[in-house]
Parts: C-alpha cells; structure tokens; sequence
C-alpha cells in the first residue's frame, strides 16, 4: 500500500490516541479507588486503612487526593459507573448524596464495626454513610501575647468587643464557617437555627477588632505576625502546629462546647463490593487509634484507647456539640446572604 | 533629569517593588529550616526541596501535569494552526463568528467549563480519565494559538505567498517553506502561553482529578489544605524556576519581542 500523507497523518493520530493511557476508570476486578484529603491526611489513610484493606483483602487500594465537592461530583456525573468505590465527605455534602439517593445504606450486617461507632453519626447521614473523624472549632491563641484568654465563647465576644483582644476568625469564602463559628457562637449565646441574631449582634459588637482568614495558613500567619492574639479555629490543626515545633500556640474548648467538625465515609451505589471491608477498617477501633495519633484529631469508635498524649488534647464527644446539619443545610443559603449584607468578608 | 522622569523612575520601581516582593518572600521561605511557613526566616535549610522528592504524589502529578501539557499544546497547534490561518485571511462572516466562538473559553470561568465538561465528557462515556483531561486541556489552550498565529498571519502581507505560488510552489510548498518560517514567533508564543496554561490550570484539572490523573496543582492544593509545612514554598520556586528556564529558552530561540508583537 502506498503511504500518502493523509494515511501518514492518520496513522499518527491513531497511535497517539492508543498511546495515552486514558481509557475512563472503570470499576475493576480486586483494585478499590479510595479517597484522602493531601499531605499527612493521604499518608495516615495508606498506613491505617488501606494497609491493613489489602492486607486482608489481597486486593490493591488506589487513593486519589482532593476534595469532596470534587469527588460528589464524579460520583454525580457517573452514578452508574462511580470512578470513585469510597468518599470522604465533610457532612453537609455527606446530607446531600444521601438525600441525592447517590450512595449506599451502611448496616452492622455490611460493617461490624458500625456497632461500636454512635447511633447519631449515622442517622446524621441519614443511615448512607457514618462519622469515623471529628475535629472541635475553638478558642485557638498566642501564649506570648495572651495570659488570660477567655474559657467561653460569651469571655470570647465580651474580650474582643471590649478591645483586650484582637481576633481571627473565618471568612464566609471558607466552606465550615456557617457551622463551626456561626452556629457555634450563635448557639452558645442562646440562638437557634432559625434564629441568629444573636450571631451577627455579637458581630457587630467585635467588628472594630475582627480580621477574617480566608483559609487555615491565614489563620496562622495572623497569630505567627502578630496580627491576631487569638481566633475560632481547629483543635487537632492547633496540635499539629505544636508537635511541628510552635511553643507559642495553645488550644481551649470553650467551655459552651465547641462545634464538632466532622469527617464522613460513604460509598456510592454501584461501587465495588469491596468497599465494605474497607470501610469496616476505617471504622476499626485499633486503626482509628492509630490514625488519630497521626492527626491530632478525635475518631468515632467507642472501643478506641487513645495515647496518652492524644487524651489529653482530644475533647470527648460529650464536651462538644454535633451541630444539626441536616437543619443548617436547610438556611444556609439566608445565612451567607445576610452575612454577605452586615459583614462583607 | 527633570521632576517627571524622577517621579516616573521612582513609580517604576516601586511597581516592580510590589510586584517582585511577594514572589521573593516565597522563595526565602522556601529555604526555611522551620517546620512551618513563617517571615522571617529562623534558619537556612533544604530540607524542603528534599521533601518534594519524598512526597511521591507530587512527583506523580508532575509527570501527568507535563505530559498533559505537551499533549494539551501539540493538539491545540494541530487544531489551531489551521484554523487560524484560515480564518485570519477569511472575508466571510461567519469567519468572525466562528473565530469568537473558539476564542469564548478565554471569557467564561474555568470553573465552569470543568463543571460542564465533567458531566459532558461522563456522558460521552469518556468518564474521569487522561483523555477526558486531554480534550478539556485542548478547549482551554486553543484560544492562545488562534490568538497569536492569527495576529502574526494579519501582519504578512499575502504578497509573500502569491510570489511563491507564482514562482511554481504548491500550496504545501509555499505553506512549509513561506507561511510557517514568517507565523514561527506567533506558533511559538502560542505553545508558550498554551503549555503554561494547562501545566498550571486548577479549575478544570480538579474535576477530572483521581489517582492517575492528578494535576500537580490539584495536589498542591489538596496538600496546603491539610499540611502547613513550607514544601508547597520549595515546590513554587521550582515552578518558578521552570518557568524562568522556558522564557529564556524561547528567547534564544525565537526572541521575546517578536513573540511579544504576536499577542
């Protein structure tokens, strides 16, 4: 056969398309596509879950980094076919798969371990997923600068109103803030979630001496420059900042509650069947232990034993608060709107 | 030197000062020997370009993001060159039509076409793969080459290539040996701006990211989320550097001006 341009051209082309290794993933046989968020996160999800998975299993766990507005929304475009067998969701979107009809129930028959993780984890999701991680929003402060910080959110507003404090706290651009500051405070100074004036009064009380990060390393750089003598942040980000060397940094769970941040695992409908033994080892009292270890953040299971250095700097689950997410998700839209008119940041 | 030229000095540098200085402040913190991101400084260290290298899916999504935007830039030339050279000589008005609607990626959100594409390319079966990234890639970097060829190829008069054709030169001929030696500067300015765009695109990479087809900045960003050590200061500088390294390649080769004068 001659080879004219036109065929040269075409047989190029070919090879080239054969030549990227780009087929859609598709579920396959004894290989299970897990999620974590990056850094630390990904490397305690391989050592604490995905090792112990394969371990048991003989089947390989691959994990993709991200977030999960991103993972929903794989899931979402290809509810069939899911690219993704496990997710991790914060629980807001945990509400919305679940409510979507997107993913899978979660029972002791399919997860023995479910049976020592609380009732209400569960039902938050509403029975299609669980909490395995939960992490506390409080009193987060410079040591050097403040001597007396205050023990409750009501100390927090009267301190920063007053001037004794300048404070960091979240902007609205950063997805939890309507959950663990604006519920949080509103709660603890006799709001509810339908009503929240007692929030942005308190707001408009400590404006002249508010300055808002937009995302967690702000928070950090306002303490670390001075900017800012304390704030509304993460109690395990806090621990992590102290064990990288930062002696000058100290965390309070005011004594109202903090607002549970939590972290929930789903599986999509469709997903391999694999996926449960994966879960049932997230939700392992031994693995969980481990893996809070790594990330200075509380974990679900009842039977868990912490370290002793972990004891003493994870809030039990009685000394903070699950906010209602399936509630708050129902006016969160009114609460950034009237946040985006008083506050603007 | 008289008051305006001294104001206009003294606005100048003032304009590089604060343009300049952020970008030195992250390279400083790169060489950190704390543990987290903080100026100044308390000592010297490399330890944080070391930990790039230990951090495996920072090199994975390097080697995707490279490959991605060689792949991105060739088919963006492949598709854009013609069409360029086509519509650029175009009196017909559907020319104009058509030369907005391959230019409309550069005015919508990214955001938004990753959103969009996601869904579409799901529904074409290609689901959350390298081509799909590939084809998404392509949309968003084919603007930069129609733009730059089609501003060089307006600037040549046609005379070149009719005197070529006159002479006896096919129209092949006349396009390899007339037609691509005049458009080089705006091919090259093209695949520049096209091979940047897609190496540092968030928006549309996040939606199709998993765990083969990562973008270096989709795991930047799922690393800062989560991690407050001065790696991702380590990991800018190199792409910095990078970026130096590839503007003065291209400046030995075709010149900065003449590339310049195509966008």
């Amino acid at each position: 056969m001659k080879l004219n341009r036109r065929h040269f051209l075409g047989a190029s082309a070919a090879t080239g398309l054969a030549g990227l290794s780009g087929l859609p993933l598709r579920a396959q046989e004894n290989v299970l596509n897990v999620t974590a968020y990056g850094g630390v996160w990904e490397q305690a999800i391989r050592d604490c879950f995905v090792a112990p998975f394969e371990a048991k299993t003989g089947a390989t766990g691959t994990v993709s980094l991200g977030g999960p507005a991103q993972w929903l929304a794989q899931v979402e475009a290809n509810p069939e076919n899911p690219p993704l067998d496990v997710l991790i969701m914060t629980p807001d979107l945990a509400v919305i798969a679940a409510e979507g009809d997107l993913m899978d129930d979660f029972t002791v028959e399919k997860l023995p371990n479910l049976a020592d993780i609380p009732q209400e984890f569960t039902d938050a999701c509403l029975g299609k997923g669980t909490y395995f991680d939960y992490g506390v929003g409080g009193i987060t402060y410079n040591k050097q600068y403040v001597s007396e910080p205050p023990k409750s959110f009501a100390a927090f507003v009267e301190g920063v109103a007053a001037g004794d404090f300048i404070a960091s706290v979240p902007s609205i651009s950063y997805g939890p803030t309507p959950v663990f500051f604006l519920w949080a405070l509103n709660n603890a100074l006799g709001g509810t979630v339908d009503n929240v004036d007692p929030f942005f009064e308190a707001m408009a009380k400590m404006k002249d001496n508010l300055v808002f990060w937009a995302g967690p390393n702000d928070f950090f750089n306002h303490l670390a420059s001075g900017e800012a003598d304390l704030g509304i942040y993460f109690d395990g980000r806090t621990w992590n900042h102290v064990d990288e060397g930062v002696d000058w940094i100290d965390f309070i769970n005011p004594e109202e509650g903090g607002a549970m941040t939590t972290v929930a695992v789903q599986k999509p409908k469709h997903a391999s069947p694999l996926a449960w033994d994966y879960i049932n080892e997230m939700l392992d009292p031994v693995n969980q232990s481990k893996f809070a270890d790594i990330l200075n953040y509380g974990v679900t299971n009842k039977k868990v034993q912490y370290s002793e250095k972990l004891a003493a700097r994870v809030p039990s689950m009685s000394d903070a608060i699950l906010p209602p997410y399936a509630e708050i998700a129902r006016v969160r839209n009114e609460w950034v709107d009237r946040w985006n008119r008083e506050i603007g940041m | 030197m008289r008051l305006t030229d001294i104001l206009l000095w003294l606005f100048t540098a003032a304009f590089f000062v604060f343009m300049l200085l952020p970008i030195l402040v992250v390279v400083v913190i790169s060489f950190t020997s704390a543990g987290y991101a903080a100026f100044p400084i308390p000592g010297w260290s490399m330890k944080w370009f070391a930990r790039i290298f230990e951090y495996q899916p920072f090199i994975d999504s390097l080697i995707v993001s490279l490959e991605l935007a060689v792949v991105a830039t060739v088919a963006s030339c492949l598709l854009g060159i013609p069409a360029a050279l086509y519509l650029a000589r175009s009196r017909s008005g559907w020319a104009t039509a058509i030369t907005t609607f391959l230019l409309s990626p550069l005015s919508m959100p990214m955001i938004v076409i990753g959103f969009a594409s996601l869904f579409f390319l799901s529904a074409l079966g290609f689901g959350v793969s390298f081509l799909a990234l590939c084809i998404v890639h392509t949309v968003i970097c084919l603007p930069y080459v129609i733009r730059t060829v089609t501003a060089v190829y307006r600037g040549i008069s046609p005379a070149y290539e009719e005197a070529a054709m006159i002479l006896g030169a096919s129209r092949f001929t006349t396009f390899r040996e007339v037609t691509l030696p005049l458009i080089r500067p705006g091919i090259a300015a093209g695949c520049l701006f096209s091979f940047l765009t897609s190496f540092d695109n968030l928006p549309v990479s996040y939606f199709f990211g998993s765990a083969q087809t990562n973008t270096l900045p989709v795991v930047m960003l799922a690393y800062m989320e989560h991690q407050f050590d001065p790696s991702i200061a380590a990991l800018s500088t190199l792409q910095l550097l990078l970026a130096v390294v590839a503007l003065i390649v291209a400046d030995r080769l075709y010149g900065i001006e003449k590339m310049t004068v195509a966008t």
